[in-house]
């Protein structure tokens, strides 16, 4: 038995090489672009893979500049925060209502929103940009915070009405006696009760308005997000890649920050959102 | 005077219940319908209606600027024989054929964690770290690590191998393509695969183990039959993803070349929508995407709303 133990024990060992081999290669490609910012154009024609010996920050100031990364940046910035937002109030709305309330029609609500979610952007981009122009939504931020909000909002009031369905029914039925409206329960009770699966939404969502670039190339056209910029900037600058690994660097940033703050959040709401119940 | 209290209190307690539960409370229902508006108006607005709009598009010779004269099933029989769209479905079928690698790899490895390989928690979160950078990020830097005077030749000639052009190659750059979507994604279906196998009970595995079962025995006859629903949710999303989710990456690592050998549907959709300038022929590919999604798309809504069970 006890030979058996060891035995398997020495197996798992042996398979942890490739997969550390594995993990070498998930890390390397940041690695790589870090590296690479830090070095002169020179410096990286001279030696592209070894490790920088004189590093430089003047890509970083430069891709920032004049580049337009800071104006992109900010743009990202303000979309990212305004449809995060407006996505946990509506989604939380819709959430209390469906998982909570009694009303004709909530099941069928409830099966359209699910539904919605299957329709990808792709399916409609044609009459999708012919409304965002109707509605004279294009190339403006307020367009694009909408348009995040009715692409990714499907998932999250599936996440808030399953999470709200699972909340003890007394919780809500305790503020209804008290006489508190239903208004008021939303707010001083739901929110709050919400507020894991809010956080988990929140990070979630963010990562997917913040990363996006189909929706934002269809909605903004003289403006710019981060990503689209970046994009541009591989066309741009092939032969500069420092200049090209900085803006990456800057535009990885944040989100790789949030991944390390709240790896633990991501990681459970990716698991819930699959495998809840 | 507790007696009071308790009386009002029922009455209290069953006025409020009534207030909610009855489905008859004008009140309550006005407030239902209030708050599940905004998120009903947007999914109805942006996706719904264009979705049906777009129906109605495909039909047509709509080029963005003159009004759409009805055509038919014109553009359906277009897209039949129009060689860059046959194109993208072999490429997609290339795709679709790969299905196995996705699922099969992070099952693995997801298994071999939950069985406690040395590392097995930070394994965990490095793996999934490529999938919260954007595609974006992920395509400019693999362009430049798999060019011809790139990271990955010059590993490769180290190892005694010739250097390929991975992206400048029609017969290499859809393969180039699949790899890197395959590295910035399978720590998600690992993720999902941790979560199920952390509900196998494990004093099952106990006495398998007890019963001198293998490794792998215990692997095929009592792990992955356990997660089988999990196994089968993960093949739904990935193949949704497969169809959809590849955008970001081609705009960014191929744009959908060399010739046509990394254009997928949705980017066509995309080309002849702005480029071509002809949205009512990129309508009819869309009606064409979304039916390949349709069996998907309901196997996924049947499992999410069993799992919401409202």
């Amino acid at each position: 038995m006890a030979a058996v133990q060891t035995r398997e024990k020495r197996i798992l060992w042996l398979i942890s090489i490739p997969m550390a081999l594995l993990a070498l290669s998930a890390v390397y490609p940041v690695f790589f672009a870090v590296n690479a910012a830090l070095k002169t154009r020179k410096g990286y024609v001279l030696d592209r893979f070894g490790l920088t010996t004189d590093p430089t920050f003047a890509n970083f100031a430069q891709a920032w500049n004049q580049s337009r990364l800071s104006e992109y940046f900010t743009n990202s910035v303000i979309v990212t925060v305004g449809a995060v937002l407006v996505l946990l109030v509506v989604a939380s709305m819709a959430g209390f209502a469906l998982a909570i309330l009694r009303f004709r029609g909530r099941k069928a609500i409830f099966i359209t929103i699910l539904v919605s979610l299957m329709i990808p952007v792709q399916v409609v981009l044609v009459p999708f940009y012919r409304t965002m122009i109707g509605l004279n939504l294009i190339d403006s931020r307020p367009g694009l915070i909408i348009a995040y909000t009715a692409f990714f909002l499907p998932f999250s009031v599936y996440l808030m009405t399953a999470f709200y369905a699972r909340l003890p029914r007394e919780l809500f039925e305790a503020a209804q006696i008290d006489g508190a409206s239903l208004l008021k329960v939303w707010w001083h009770i739901m929110l709050p009760m919400g507020k894991p699966a809010l956080v988990t939404l929140g990070i979630l969502n963010t990562l997917y308005c913040w990363n996006d670039v189909l929706i934002s190339l269809l909605v903004l056209q003289d403006q710019r997000t981060l990503m689209v910029g970046i994009a541009a900037l591989r066309g741009e600058y092939t032969t500069n890649v420092p200049l090209l690994a900085a803006g990456i660097c800057l535009a990885a940033a944040p989100i790789v920050i949030l991944y390390v703050i709240f790896q633990r959040q991501i990681v459970n709401g990716i698991a819930v959102g699959a495998v809840k119940g | 005077m507790t007696e009071i209290l308790t009386a009002t209190d029922t009455k209290r307690r069953k006025a409020a219940a009534a207030a909610h539960a009855d489905p008859g409370s004008r009140s309550v229902e006005r407030f239902a319908y209030l708050f599940v508006l905004p998120a009903l108006a947007l999914v109805v607005v942006f996706r719904i209606v264009p979705l049906i709009w777009g129906f109605g598009y495909s039909f047509t010779d709509y080029d963005g600027m003159s009004a759409p004269r009805f055509v038919g099933f014109d553009n359906y029989i277009g897209i039949a024989s129009d060689p860059v769209f046959l194109d993208s479905l072999v490429n997609m079928l290339i795709l679709l054929a790969t299905l196995p690698i996705w699922i099969g790899l992070p099952l693995v490895l997801a298994i071999l964690i939950h069985q406690g390989v040395p590392g097995g928690k930070l394994y965990r979160a490095v793996y999934f770290f490529p999938a919260v950078l954007s595609s974006v990020i992920v395509g400019a830097i693999f362009n430049v690590l798999l060019r011809y005077d790139g990271s990955f030749n010059m590993f490769l000639k180290a190892l005694g191998f010739s250097a390929v052009d991975w992206l400048g190659n029609s017969s290499t750059a859809l393969f180039s393509l699949i790899a890197v979507q395959l590295w910035s994604t399978f720590g998600m279906s690992l993720l999902i695969f941790l979560a199920g196998l952390s509900t196998v009970p494990s004093d099952m595995l106990e006495a398998a183990k007890l019963d001198g079962a293998k490794l792998t025995q215990t692997w095929w006859y009592i792990v992955i039959p356990s997660i089988r629903p999990i196994i089968e949710f993960a093949a739904v999303v990935t193949t949704i993803g497969m169809l959809t989710a590849m955008f970001g990456l081609i705009y960014v690592l191929t744009a959908g070349g060399p010739g046509t050998s990394t254009i997928l549907p949705e980017f066509l959709i995309w080309l002849e929508q702005g480029r071509m300038n002809r949205p009512g022929y990129a309508s009819a590919i869309s009606m064409v995407l979304f039916l390949m999604m349709g069996g998907l798309a309901a196997i996924q809504i049947r499992i999410m709303s069993r799992n919401a069970s409202i």
